[in-house]
């Protein structure tokens, strides 16, 4: 900017300052006194300004305004008020007053104005105390740009000595806290004075509305100038049980660019006395049960980093794989699940996520942070409740078991501090049997694999159906069921065989000689309707040529089948009619002796010919 | 944040998803045998359509629930 311009603007600043001293709008407000602590110790300053307002109007007043030049609102990433009542040590802050910006008629154009709203209207003669904190990002501006790597990061941070208002200003004060006591140069001012780590300036008295003196305080900075040019949080919510958080960095050291080139062997001997603008760790303070912590980059595992965990939080300190110097850039990924029940809640039938929006990493500055929140399938009627402005869209995302994707909303804020590390709330309505989505996918799945196998199993696949050696396998396919028919007849018959033994042994056993007989009418009505059944059978396998070679077999083993029937038939009437007559037990055992023998023989030949069926 | 909020847990405690996972699928892997060892001995005319559809739809229910506490218990929120 050139000297013609500035003084113009300078001008123009004063003419409207002139004008508007004349305007009743500002100027029914006095402070009366005015305390700025300004925090220089991290790269993200922080300004808290405790104000004791006084009305001196016959109005009563419900605002009150704070402006900024534009040098400083670009930079100007959180701003909050609260009422501050009490005095002394007994201080206590109230719910933070709403804060908007304002485009005031007659502020000069170079000065960005908020407005907070008080609890209730000052009227005349009243006072109250506010405490404003206002957090700047890239507000500390490295000089020189650019050092090598053995030098000091210096920084530079410009302000006013004088509480930039619309309103009058009685009586007021500034500290400046630095890292350090290692100072460069300040600007000297009369009652300024530096002690320690603390440059104090003030106090001064009587200042007219838009009063302005800069002050510039040029010192020496060498904790992690942290940047992330853009952070993607990625926050996915499952009803199973968790909720998945990953996060990804584009991270960037934004302190003074690094010259010349980097020597590792410097860097590790005197990394402790010299050069210290360079990092090489970050702390994340992750919530407490926190589990399967992971941090990794395109390559792979990240094996430099430490978890310590106990009840009340979980500590990751993360080491990427090189020290970032001025100017470097590196990329990384790093995430963690939770257990749903911490951040899932549900209320008058919506249910909603209540979690953290920023990055868990200490002081770092997110010049574009994404949020996105990943809801269940079948989550509908989304709506956030987000404490500061953000810019909110909604998209749908495909994951494991997805049919029509999950709803996603996505969250944008750009500059974003640690300030903004406060719970938000995303609202959705979901269906309990939604739940049963991601089995019911895996089932169908498993359950066409079997609809295939069935199909193939049934289908048939030969190219000529009129071959010979198709039709032979054809027959030969049929000859194979009736064997398996038959067999399942002739077992069909053995489990009767065995009825009628078990029959024997139960008659021996209480003498019913009625029960025994009722058993056999009904083993003697199953075997023929068997033997029926068996004949069709026997017939058509007679008739295919398939069948020739194994047929003799089948015939045997009907033919014992039948013997073995008739021989245990003859056993069993004998043994009933010794019954009947009441023989000894001896001699029931010596007349059915032989036929015993036969049965047991059969028996064993009958098993013999199964087995070379089952094989066949 | 509402008053009456209750948090959400899991229709399962999440303890038991590996013994879920172990007992669906060894079931399921039983069933599907049991498939399979039909679909291969019985001939191709005695095999009954619904008895091999209803096997396959029993298997399928116990290996889909049985992956489904697999992956959940391996750490794939599905």
């Amino acid at each position: 900017m050139g000297l013609g311009t500035k003084m113009k603007v300078d001008l123009c600043i004063i003419f409207v300052s002139i004008a508007l001293l004349s305007s009743p709008v500002f100027s029914d407000l006095i402070i009366s006194k005015v305390d700025r602590r300004i925090d220089l110790t991290s790269h993200i300053v922080r300004i808290t300004s405790t104000i004791k307002v006084e009305n001196e109007g016959n109005e009563p007043v419900s605002d009150f305004v704070v402006a900024f030049p534009d040098k400083q609102s670009k930079h100007l990433a959180f701003l909050s008020a609260n009422h501050n009542e009490g005095k002394g040590k007994k201080k206590s802050h109230g719910a933070s007053l709403p804060v908007k910006s304002v485009q005031s008629e007659g502020m000069p154009k170079s000065l960005t104005s908020y407005s907070i709203s008080l609890l209730k209207k000052l009227v005349k003669g009243e006072s109250l105390t506010l405490e404003v904190l206002a957090v700047f990002a890239h507000f500390l501006k490295p000089f020189p740009e650019e050092v090598s790597q053995g030098d000091f990061q210096l920084v530079v941070f410009q302000d006013s000595a004088y509480y930039l208002s619309p309103y009058a200003v009685r009586v007021q004060t500034v500290i400046v806290k630095l890292p350090d006591a290692r100072v460069e140069s300040y600007t000297k001012l009369e009652n300024s004075k530096a002690q320690g780590s603390e440059i104090k300036y003030g106090p001064y008295e009587n200042q007219s509305p838009f009063s302005y003196s800069p002050i510039v305080v040029h010192f020496e900075y060498n904790k992690p100038y942290a940047v992330a040019q853009k952070l993607v949080r990625e926050i996915e919510i499952s009803h199973w049980g968790n909720v998945q958080i990953t996060e990804h960095y584009n991270l960037v050291h934004g302190g003074a660019v690094l010259k010349g080139e980097f020597s590792r062997l410097d860097h590790q001997m005197t990394s402790h006395t010299k050069g210290a603008s360079a990092f090489s760790r970050l702390l994340a303070k992750l919530p407490p049960r926190a589990h399967s912590v992971y941090f990794r980059d395109e390559i792979g595992n990240i094996s430099t980093s430490n978890l310590r965990s106990d009840l009340k939080k979980t500590e990751l300190e993360i080491e990427p794989r090189y020290p970032l110097l001025g100017g470097w850039k590196t990329f990384f990924t790093f995430g963690y699940g939770l257990p749903l029940k911490d951040y899932l809640f549900e209320a008058e039938e919506k249910r909603f996520v209540d979690i953290s929006f920023g990055s868990p990493i200490d002081e770092l500055v997110v010049d574009e942070l994404v949020v996105k929140v990943v809801l269940p399938e079948g989550s509908s009627d989304l709506s956030v409740s987000v404490p500061f402005s953000v810019e909110q869209l909604e998209e749908t995302k495909l994951s494991h078991l997805d049919i029509s994707g999950r709803p996603v909303v996505v969250l944008r804020k750009t500059n974003a501090v640690p300030e903004h590390n406060q719970h938000f709330q995303v609202y959705y309505k979901f269906n309990c049997l939604s739940l049963l989505r991601e089995p019911l996918m895996l089932i169908s799945g498993f359950f066409f694999l079997f609809v295939a196998c069935i199909a193939y199993s049934h289908a048939d696949f030969s190219i000529s159906k009129s071959s010979a050696s198709y039709l032979a396998k054809l027959q030969w396919d049929e000859v194979l069921s009736i064997i398996q028919q038959l067999e399942n007849i002739i077992n069909r018959c053995l489990t009767i065989h065995e009825k009628l033994e078990a029959s024997l042994s139960e008659l021996s056993r209480t003498g019913n000689v009625q029960a025994c007989k009722a058993a056999r009418k009904a083993a003697d009505s199953l075997l023929k309707e068997l033997s029926k059944e068996l004949k069709p059978l026997l017939t058509t396998l007679q008739s295919s040529p398939q069948a020739a070679q194994i047929f003799p077999k089948v015939e045997e083993l009907v033919a014992k089948e039948r013997e073995l029937q008739e021989r245990l038939i003859t056993k069993h009437s004998i043994v009933v009619d010794c019954y009947e007559k009441k023989v000894s037990g001896r001699e029931i055992e010596n007349r059915v002796a032989p036929h015993q023998q036969k049965i047991t023989a059969l028996k064993h030949e009958v098993d013999d010919l199964l087995e070379y069926m089952d094989e066949i | 944040m509402a008053q009456s909020a209750k948090p959400i847990t899991s229709p399962v405690p999440q303890s038991l998803y590996p013994t879920l996972a172990f007992l669906l699928l060894v079931f399921g892997l039983i069933v599907t045998a049991s498939f399979f060892i039909y679909a291969a001995t019985a001939s191709k005319k005695n095999r009954s359509l619904a008895k091999e559809l209803v096997t396959g739809a029993v298997a399928s229910v116990f290996l889909g629930f049985g992956s489904l506490f697999l992956l959940l218990s391996t750490g794939v929120y599905v």
